[in-house]
């Protein structure tokens, strides 16, 4: 194969990606030894006072000049650099004798329990040693399993002995005042003490001895000091261990801790950490001298304590060995949301932004924001300048910086900045030269990002053009208000301008508000129509709406700015005159230009058949977002003209209706009435599981809501269609039937927790009504409309109402902010790779394919997360692609082209198309086939032979019906799967982040904590935001278990029944008619008869003899079988144990109290259990928990049972039932709030929490044990802790996941970082083809 | 010559059979003598009042042109002879759906249905009488009082 080797040319020089000078791979955390904090430092600190009288620093003072620049006039003199330019230097300040590190405390402690307090070698048999060590030195142990060996090790040193030494070691405890350890020798001093004790008894004198010694800091650091690095390793420390205690303290540089001059000059106001410095230099000062002196010893030691304390202040100022303190530690300038760790690494603040409050502008484009001349002016974006630009550059450098095209500043090519407010802008204009950069305004088609608060969604920030506009607001297209949750009553939106070509690129790519229509939510459209849109819609679009020429043509130049070339459609009435109707105008609103006709056009958000999610689905984004704008202008301009308000007239009931809603109430009043009369007779007969009061309260509630609902149905039929509120509520732009009917009608039933009102006096809601009153109008009812006004007591009721939910949004937008915070943090990293699993920064595989399919969830076209809607398309393709004279295909023929289609090789499963998918698409034909059999029976043709099209006009009919032909079908078959194939999620879409807003922002939606009746009333299940926590949460108790148990034969109430009653708990007491004391002289004893009737009619299946087997189980009652003695079927008798007759009395009432709460029978976590009747079959409700005792009930199909409560599923069923149950658990509350969340989400979430192969939930500690990383844990929650511990280990830290990467301010391995350019640079080795010449 | 797609003539049976709901605009059923359709149909009565009882032809047309020649989908106002010049009422729609009933038992139907600019006819009967239309024709409806 001789063939030269070309060299690869390249024309232009190759792009290498420019990573800066040097890039962060990882991080260590460790710990500074005292010679290593002087070897970093410039300068000694000991001089306790700050100031001369100057005002200047004094030397070797806390601002010394040598650590950097006090404030903006001083200088540092190590570096001479300025305020702005100098970071600072550190400086040190020497500690007379060690102290403890507050952060280190628990470990310092930790190791003293570990080691022997004379030689500091661990307190460990050698074989014991060994064995750990071994583990300790497995490459392969995770930092978690490492320090879970270091407990156990920690554990398992309680050798009182040293092996090494013979020391006898005891007991290490924390003092209890202080920074404090004991050494407690009391109870491990074998012998000794007692030797002790007697020696010193012989003296006269009180001599008291103690075995507890303490260990201060000093003694500490000797022991430290004197362990084998071995030892070291067995305990997982990264490093030495004296350094856990402080001998030097760095002393911060100047800069980080600012110091203001303020009354002239003459004072200084100090940083928290100056101050505390400042004490601790001074009393390490008179320590100094104290010791120096030879001073008393316990002065010497109050002072190093005071010294102690001190520095535990300056480390961690809010520990709970100090009082209380004004400063602000180290700690607490890192923790917290305004901490460094989350206030400035994981959140910057940045440069070219603005905000101001926004207003809508229907004549903006959907991808358009109107930015104010004032804010353009001083938003810049640096434009180089090239052969093409020159002239327009010029032109903004001539305008300066205070007329609107102009620019601000030039940066030369050597990096000179020019302000064009200082200079002759004629002669820099001049000048200008190509490769200049030019910081112009903003000027109309910049790419800018637009926000707004809360960022719940990605949707919440997108890019959009600039267009500059006069006046002082932000305004943007009604349309788009909806994926900011914006409205106009005085919100304020944020700007930002993205400075990098490359930036700008990526907003408008993946940011752009044409590439967001879709939410990945669920698929459903989200920039769409609203308000004043679908209302002007509605009216145009009357049925009987007719347009002559001349008002047509008008609403068609409404349309568009008189730049499109429009094509009037042939009027829908030619004759006897021309007319047009208003759905024809939504035809020239699709194609201007050849018309075409929609069928019912739904405008609005969230649906999946509306005219825009069709139009984005098979045209492309540009077209829907093209129709909007379209559709905003007309609608802005019709109803302009056409005139749209809102009178009380409209509010006004007639005559009809106002005698119908007093019919109404009288009605119901009455049937209430009756209703309670029955009650305080005692009549009324129970509903299932509830006692009297719960069964009145339903049914009151069903009555009261009845009237409400027949007034407001009677208020909306009597309506005019011109009615205002009735149009708006029709038309779906605001406004519910109920809001009409309340104002117009009744404003129904005011709820208090899910209740009626309650009492807020003694037995009554208010002092107007008689006690104990339960008439509708004592319990909340408001009878009145808005409009006739509400009674004095109406009102109040209803504003207890609507305090409810005020305090419970307030209530709920703070914990549903953390939930979200949380989710983000568990699920920030998870992207999809190119080999198109999920997996988390570090490249733990979390799912093999996103979603079982690999399917984006933006993306799906079909109900409940299907990636197409066949039906739809399918009518797409027989209109666009017609039969025209084909002959149409028989079933059989169908299906032989669908299974040649899916058997292709691009439909196989190793490139493609998911099993469901194909599956999907066989049934959406079969089902067509079956349509065409339909058809072809009702004409009376051959159902499987398709004959010629021209054989029969029955044939003909047939085809025209539900025929398809080979083509057709060809194409279906063809778009449906090309059309799969564009629905793929993309390698690395970071759709860990995505899935975690898709389940935190619907959480703000939940409103009220509603309680939900599963079936059966009085059976409550947590709902809402509350439940959603704790699924979360993975919580170990949740409030309302239940239990849904199939039945073997579930048609049959009566072995429902059976099972029930075995399944309840039943307690003795229940069941027994009597338990009697009998006392006799020969032998007193108890008497326990049961109530066979009330057994047998429960279908309990008790007997006296497992009442006697359940009362010698009991754990408190410790009888034995000849204390019990069952005598029938039916009675029982019970001999006290006790043979003592003193105490007979006491325990025969002793048992006879405990005998009633014996278990007889059932399952005792079980509360009770319901029948209910699902179609014809009956299953059980079972409130409680234990699920495995329920599973094995008899007459239970254990198979079909289900849990609400995870953890018990997994411990019960395993992990991978528990991770399903997370998921139709997540997808049941989010659906009983009318949420729809794509499937995807939850089932990413689900395996987030088991992949570890047990439950983690997404809290503080189940987020640790998902992530490795330190820094990201520390911007979580707990951030000194997390830092002091990975300190101690020695923790290496590599820089991949989202948080560090924003930590460190490196670009992120997800979305477009997950691809680099990578190129060879070196030359490939010369190959040669002749051996080398002898001479050369 | 134009080949009518279809050509009855219709007794108005009722109006509105669900309630008057427009001012303008009225549904009328209506039954026919040749082939006996049933028909349900909204007129704009305001411009061409309906009253039960009335007797009408009803043609459905794929072109107004009186040679034949398909409709561009274009609407020209060129005063040339149409077909329309015999009809008092004209509408122009589409075709949007051709359903079998099959609810009647033996004798099978065919439903079709068509939109003129959001004004549905439904029309039902005999499946021969549906033998040359298609789905998503455009379709002109031509009706003249007899």
């Amino acid at each position: 194969m001789a063939r030269p080797e070309e060299r690869l040319r390249c024309t232009k020089e190759p792009f290498i990606e420019d990573v800066g000078t040097r890039r962060i791979k990882s991080i260590r955390f460790s710990m500074f030894s005292g010679n290593e904090v002087r070897q970093s430092a410039e300068a000694q600190v000991w001089n306790s006072r700050i100031y001369d009288q100057d005002m200047r620093p004094v030397p070797n003072g806390l601002l010394d000049t040598r650590m950097g620049a006090a404030n903006k006039l001083g200088e540092c003199t190590t570096c001479h650099g300025s305020f702005a330019e100098c970071p600072g230097h550190f400086g040190y300040l020497k500690l007379v004798l060690p102290v403890f590190n507050v952060g280190f405390f628990n470990c310092i402690l930790d190791v003293l329990k570990c080691i022997c307090k004379r030689c500091s070698r661990v307190l460990l048999m050698e074989k014991d040693r060994r064995e750990f060590l071994k583990k300790m030195r497995n490459p392969k142990a995770d930092p978690l399993q490492k320090s879970a060996i270091m407990k156990k090790v920690r554990d398992k040193c309680k050798l009182s002995r040293c092996p090494w030494c013979g020391f006898i070691n005891g007991v290490v405890k924390k003092g209890k005042a202080g920074l404090i350890i004991l050494h407690d020798c009391s109870k491990t001093l074998d012998g000794s003490a007692e030797q002790i004790r007697s020696a010193l008894s012989h003296k006269k004198e009180k001599i008291s001895i103690s075995a507890i010694r303490m260990l201060d800091a000093a003694t500490v650091l000797f022991l430290f000091r004197r362990m084998i690095d071995e030892d070291c390793k067995l305990l997982n420390l990264g490093d030495r261990p004296e350094k856990l205690i402080v001998t030097e303290i760095a002393v911060p540089p100047v800069p980080i801790r600012p110091s203001v001059f303020v009354a002239g000059g003459r004072m200084s106001n100090e940083d928290s950490i100056t101050v505390i410095l400042k004490s601790i230099a001074n009393t390490n000062s008179i320590l100094k001298e104290t010791l120096q002196t030879g001073g008393q010893f316990t002065k010497c030691y109050e002072c190093w304590q005071l010294l102690q304390l001190q520095v535990v202040e300056y480390i961690n100022s809010d520990s709970p060995s100090l009082s209380d303190s004004q400063h602000r530690g180290l700690v607490q300038r890192l923790k917290g949301k305004t901490g460094r760790f989350r206030g400035n690494l994981s959140g910057k603040r940045t440069e070219y932004t603005g905000r101001t409050v926004i207003s809508p502008d229907p004549n903006l484009r959907i991808t358009e924001v109107a930015i104010p001349i004032l804010m353009a002016r001083v938003l810049t974006y640096p434009e180089r300048v090239s052969y093409y630009n020159i002239e327009k550059l010029r032109q903004c450098i001539r305008n300066g910086p205070h007329k609107h095209p102009g620019a601000n500043f030039i940066i030369q090519p050597d990096g000179t900045k020019l302000h064009l407010k200082y200079c002759d802008r004629r002669i820099a204009a001049r000048d200008l030269k190509y490769g200049c950069v030019v910081e112009r305004h903003l000027e109309d088609g910049d790419i800018v990002l637009f926000n707004r608060q809360p960022s719940l969604h990605r949707m919440s920030i997108m890019s959009h053009r600039a267009r500059i506009m006069p006046w002082r607001t932000l305004r943007f297209n009604e349309s788009v208000c909806n994926p900011y949750n914006a409205d106009f009553d005085g919100d304020e939106m944020n700007l930002h301008v993205p400075q990098t070509e490359e930036a700008r690129t990526e907003a408008l790519m993946l940011m752009g508000v044409q590439n967001n229509l879709c939410t990945p939510k669920n698929g459903e459209i989200l920039v769409a129509s609203t308000q004043d849109f679908l209302t002007s819609s509605f009216l145009v679009t009357r049925k009987d709406n007719f347009y002559d020429r001349s008002s047509f043509t008008l609403l068609c130049s409404y349309l568009g700015d008189a730049m499109e070339n429009i094509d009037l459609p042939t009027p829908a009435l030619i004759k006897p005159i021309e007319l047009w109707t208003g759905k024809q105008l939504f035809s020239v609103l699709v194609r201007p230009n050849a018309s075409t006709k929609v069928g019912k056009t739904t405008l609005g958000n969230g649906n999946k058949d509306g005219m825009f999610s069709v139009l984005v689905r098979d045209y492309n984004s540009h077209a829907a977002a093209s129709c909007m704008n379209r559709l905003a202008k007309f609608s802005a301009r019709f109803i302009g003209n056409h005139g749209f308000s809102i009178g009380v007239d409209d509010v006004q009931p007639g005559e009809h209706l106002n005698q119908q809603k007093k019919k109404k109430i009288d009605e119901g009043y009455k049937e209430c009435h009756d209703l309670i009369a029955s009650y305080s007779k005692g009549a009324l007969t129970l509903q299932p599981g509830c006692n009297a009061a719960q069964t009145l309260e339903l049914k009151i509630t069903g009555v009261l809501n009845q009237i409400r609902a027949t007034a407001g149905n009677v208020c909306m039929d009597t309506l005019h269609w011109r009615n205002s509120p009735l149009i708006m509520s029709q038309s779906g732009s605001k406004g519910s039937p109920i809001n009409i009917s309340q104002m117009v009608a009744c404003v129904g039933q005011q709820s208090v927790g899910g209740r009626r009102a309650p009492n807020g006096f003694i037995d009554r809601t208010l002092p107007h009504f008689p006690i104990n009153s339960k008439t509708p109008a004592a319990k909340g009812f408001v009878a009145n409309s808005f409009y006739t006004g509400l009674t004095a007591t109406e009102f109040f009721f209803h504003t207890m109402g609507g305090r409810e939910g005020l305090v419970d949004t307030a209530v709920k937008t703070a914990e549903t902010g953390y939930m979200s915070r949380r989710l983000m943090k568990g699920l920030e990293d998870l992207s999809v790779f190119y080999d198109q699993t999920v997996r988390n920064a570090s490249g733990g595989i979390v799912q093999f394919l996103y979603g079982d399919d690999g399917m984006d969830p933006a993306k799906m076209e079909g109900k409940d997360g299907k990636p197409l809607n066949l039906d739809q398309l399918f009518m797409k393709v027989m209109a666009t692609c017609p039969q025209r004279g084909h002959d149409t295909l028989s079933p059989g023929e169908i299906l032989q082209i669908l299974n040649d289609k899916l058997s292709e090789h691009d439909a196989s499963s190793d490139d493609g198309c998911s099993e469901k998918f194909k599956q999907l698409l066989t049934k959406f034909l079969e089902d067509r086939i079956q349509l065409l059999k339909n058809t072809r029976r009702s004409l009376h043709l051959d159902e499987d032979r398709v004959g010629k099209k021209d054989a029969s006009i029955e044939e003909c009919i047939a085809a025209n019906i539900s025929g398809i032909s080979a083509k057709q079908l060809q194409v279906f078959l063809d778009t449906c799967l090309s059309r799969y194939h564009s629905k793929k999620i993309e390698a690395g879409a970071s759709i860990g982040a995505i899935g975690a807003q898709s389940i935190g922002e619907p959480g703000t939606q939940m409103t009220l904590k509603t309680f939900h009746f599963a079936g059966v009333a009085s059976m409550n299940v947590t709902l809402g935001v509350p439940r959603i926590k704790e699924i979360i949460n993975a919580s170990k108790k949740i409030s309302t278990p239940i239990i849904t148990a199939e039945l073997l034969s579930g048609k049959d109430v009566l072995s429902a029944r059976i099972v029930k009653g075995s399944m309840e708990k039943a307690v003795l007491g229940e069941v027994s008619e009597s338990i009697k004391i009998v006392l006799k002289s020969s032998q007193p004893n108890l008497v326990v008869k049961l109530d066979m009737q009330r057994i047998e009619a429960l279908h309990m299946g008790i007997s006296a003899d497992s009442v006697q087997l359940s009362i010698l189980n009991h754990p408190k009652i410790k009888l034995k079988s000849e204390h019990v003695r069952v005598i029938d079927k039916a009675k029982l008798r019970i001999y006290p144990a006790g043979i003592d007759k003193c105490k007979l009395q006491y325990e025969l009432h002793n048992l006879k109290s405990m005998l009633p709460k014996v278990i007889v029978k059932g399952i005792p976590t079980v509360e009770r259990a319901v029948i209910n009747k699902i179609g014809d079959r009956y299953n059980l409700l079972v409130e409680g928990t234990n699920l495995l005792a329920v599973m094995g009930t008899p007459g239970v199909d254990a198979m079909k049972t289900k849990s609400n409560h995870i953890m018990e599923v997994n411990r019960t069923l395993g992990i991978e039932a528990a991770r399903k149950s997370i998921i139709d658990e997540i997808q049941y509350t989010m659906k009983s709030h009318g949420m729809n969340i794509d499937l995807r989400h939850m089932m990413l979430l689900a395996d987030l929490m088991t992949y570890k192969g047990e439950i983690l939930g997404i809290t503080r500690y189940g987020i640790a044990k998902m992530k490795s990383s330190v820094l990201m844990l520390a911007s979580f929650e707990k951030t000194a802790e997390h830092l002091f511990n990975a300190s101690y280990s020695g923790r290496e830290d590599q820089i991949e996941g989202v948080s560090e990467c924003i930590i460190m301010g490196i670009p992120m391995q997800l979305g477009t970082g997950i691809l680099k350019v990578r190129q060879r640079l070196d030359y490939l080795p010369e190959f040669k083809y002749q051996p080398d010449p002898i001479l050369s | 010559m134009v080949e009518h797609l279809f050509e009855d003539i219709f007794i108005v049976t009722r109006l509105d059979p669900d309630g008057k709901k427009f001012d303008r605009v009225s549904r009328i059923e209506a039954r026919s003598e040749q082939f006996d359709m049933y028909m349900q149909l909204d007129v704009a009565t305001e411009v061409y009042p309906m009253q039960a009882g009335e007797k009408f032809t009803m043609v459905l047309a794929p072109t107004l042109n009186l040679d034949g020649t398909p409709d561009t989908g274009y609407y020209t106002q060129a005063g040339r002879k149409t077909l329309a010049d015999k009809f008092d009422y004209v509408m122009h729609g589409k075709l949007y759906k051709i359903s079998e009933d099959s609810s009647s038992g033996q004798a099978a139907k065919v439903e079709i249905y068509a939109s003129f600019g959001g004004l549905l006819m439904m029309l039902k009967g005999d499946p021969s009488s549906a033998a040359s239309l298609e789905l998503d024709q455009r379709l002109f409806l031509l009706m003249r009082k007899v």
